[in-house]
């Protein structure tokens, strides 16, 4: 199992890991950037000492002048189980891979990309969390992390399909969009498949769902798994190219965007034969083009929480707030909203795994705390089912108030009521 | 691992969840839920009857996030809440409801 472990990490280590490895000054400021960290002020949440395992096993096997440095004794011992099972929460649980640490490195590391990479090590080794454990039998069945089937699916579509009076298309052969969904929107907040519906129709999309792939969270990205991110990213790619679409429809969720939009083509080991939009990215597109004119605005007091991996990781930072300031009259933003803005604290898988509760829910007060400087914000916009799952459990836990809602929802509530003409 | 009614004796999983999902019956439930330490009344049949429904609908044992939404658009707030399914389920409505209901362990989000 050590064995495993060790040789996995070291095959991670590329030139890029082993110059980051090399280049870290331990300087800290990464401690500060990081949520677990300001939320316990526990050293030992530093996000580059959460990589200690990796960098162990570096310098005993990869480093320069290992050799050498071995005679005088100056090589650290072999990594142990024990070791790996005392670093496993700091891995699993203290870490979302939110990229603060990264962005603000003077060194220029990825932290948060190295912490993916020892995740590889981790998953190759099995010692991974029971919530991930169970996640990856439930994808194995059904591709989905929740255990969601055609059956459910094709119910929520039923549904949807009665209270918006829409025809929703599915598995339909040659149209331009596929649209995938995450288990918690398809179970939780179904409602979103029907403001799809509703914001397609003005639009005069060709779109559709497939029964195939309709699943777009990738578990192997969260546990540290190449080869079942790849079968995962795969599953999308060939049912997509199938049915011949022009574009792939990532949704409300963080991590499923970078799985098939930044890491999908490496992980399978080509282009993909269509475009990967985000749904953020589709609608003020499709804003822009004029298909799907903003009507009454939302006058609430609002603001908008940026989810990691659609924008820090993402790059999605002027769309959601072209769309925001369409939608509603009174928007106000965070402090330090945008690029650098707090995390939810439970992306990455950390909302999967039980055993991080008491950390996450910690990690959501740094967040919470953020948000009630505003003062007096009505409800806060994700664009992000699993942040919106975040905020739901923290603002329990900690009993407070605070209404959360998803960003297409509100884009289909705000839509303008005359349809313009359908798109040639 | 195993619950005895009428007789009849029912295997459970190492966390009490019945692993022949056909053996449930309404005298089981009863059952269950004295080891849960629960009391049913009619409030706890309502959430672990709309529970059966929805596995029969879906084939979810829905983790508590998802039950308390699809309870709230069935049954309103007024149920659809936090504060009402943990005073009806103490240690967890998602884990207790599911297993006197019959079903799975319910399964969490990513």
């Amino acid at each position: 199992m050590t064995n495993v472990a060790i040789t996995t990490l070291l095959n991670q280590t590329d030139s890029d890991i082993a110059a980051y490895l090399e280049a870290c000054v331990h300087c800290g400021e990464c401690a500060e950037a990081c949520q677990f960290y300001e939320s316990t002020r526990d050293p030992k949440y530093t996000p580059t000492f959460k990589l200690a395992p990796l960098v162990k096993a570096y310098k005993r096997h990869k480093a320069p002048l290992r050799g050498i440095k071995k005679i005088f004794g100056l090589v650290p011992d072999e990594v142990t189980e024990d070791e790996l099972r005392e670093w496993e929460p700091l891995i699993y649980d203290s870490c979302t891979m939110c990229g603060r640490c990264t962005l603000v490195c003077p060194m220029g590391i990825d932290i948060a990309g190295t912490i993916r990479k020892v995740r590889e090590g981790y998953a190759a080794a099995d010692i991974v969390p029971d919530g991930l454990k169970q996640a990856r039998v439930n994808v194995e069945k059904t591709s989905s992390p929740m255990g969601v089937t055609p059956k459910a699916l094709l119910a929520q579509i039923k549904h949807q399909e009665e209270d918006t009076g829409l025809k929703i298309p599915v598995d339909v052969q040659g149209a331009d969009y596929l649209a995938l969904f995450s288990s918690h929107e398809i179970m939780a907040s179904p409602e979103i498949i029907g403001a799809y519906a509703r914001i397609f129709a003005k639009a005069g999309l060709s779109w559709t769902i497939s029964t195939e792939a309709y699943e777009a969270t990738n578990v192997g990205v969260q546990i540290g798994s190449g080869p079942l991110a790849a079968k995962l990213v795969q599953r999308v790619v060939d049912e997509a190219e199938r049915l011949g679409v022009k574009y792939v429809i990532s949704p409300e969720c963080g991590h499923a965007y970078g799985a098939i939009r930044w890491a999908g083509p490496n992980l399978i080991g080509r282009t993909f034969d269509f475009e990967v939009l985000h749904i953020i990215e589709l609608l003020d597109r499709l804003r822009r083009d004029g298909l799907i004119p903003a009507g009454k605005k939302d006058e609430r007091r609002l603001t908008l929480h940026d989810p990691c991996q659609i924008v820090r990781r993402g790059g999605l930072l002027k769309e959601p707030r072209r769309l925001m300031d369409d939608a509603c009259s009174n928007f106000v933003e965070m402090p330090g909203a945008g690029i650098a803005n707090l995390c939810c604290g439970g992306g990455g898988g950390v909302s999967a795994n039980q055993r991080a509760e008491e950390l996450r829910t910690k990690a959501f007060g740094v967040k919470l705390d953020q948000i009630e400087k505003l003062g007096g914000v009505d409800a806060v916009v994700i664009p992000c089912a699993n942040c919106r799952g975040v905020f739901e459990d923290g603002l329990f836990d900690l009993d407070r108030e605070l209404e959360v809602i998803g960003l297409g929802e509100l884009v289909a509530e705000t839509l303008a009521d005359d349809p313009p003409k359908a798109a040639e | 691992m195993s619950y005895q009614v009428n007789g009849h004796t029912i295997e459970h999983d190492e966390e009490g969840y019945i692993t022949n999902l056909s053996d449930w019956s309404k005298e089981l439930a009863d059952e269950i839920a004295k080891t849960e330490n629960i009391e049913m009344n009619d409030e706890h049949w309502e959430v672990v009857n709309f529970l059966r429904e929805y596995y029969d609908e879906y084939q979810i044992a829905p983790a508590v996030r998802v039950l308390i939404k699809a309870i709230k658009k069935s049954m309103g707030p007024d149920k659809g809440n936090n504060k009402y399914m943990y005073e009806l389920f103490p240690y967890g409505p998602a884990k207790q409801a599911c297993k006197i209901a019959g079903l799975p362990k319910p399964t969490g989000c990513v």
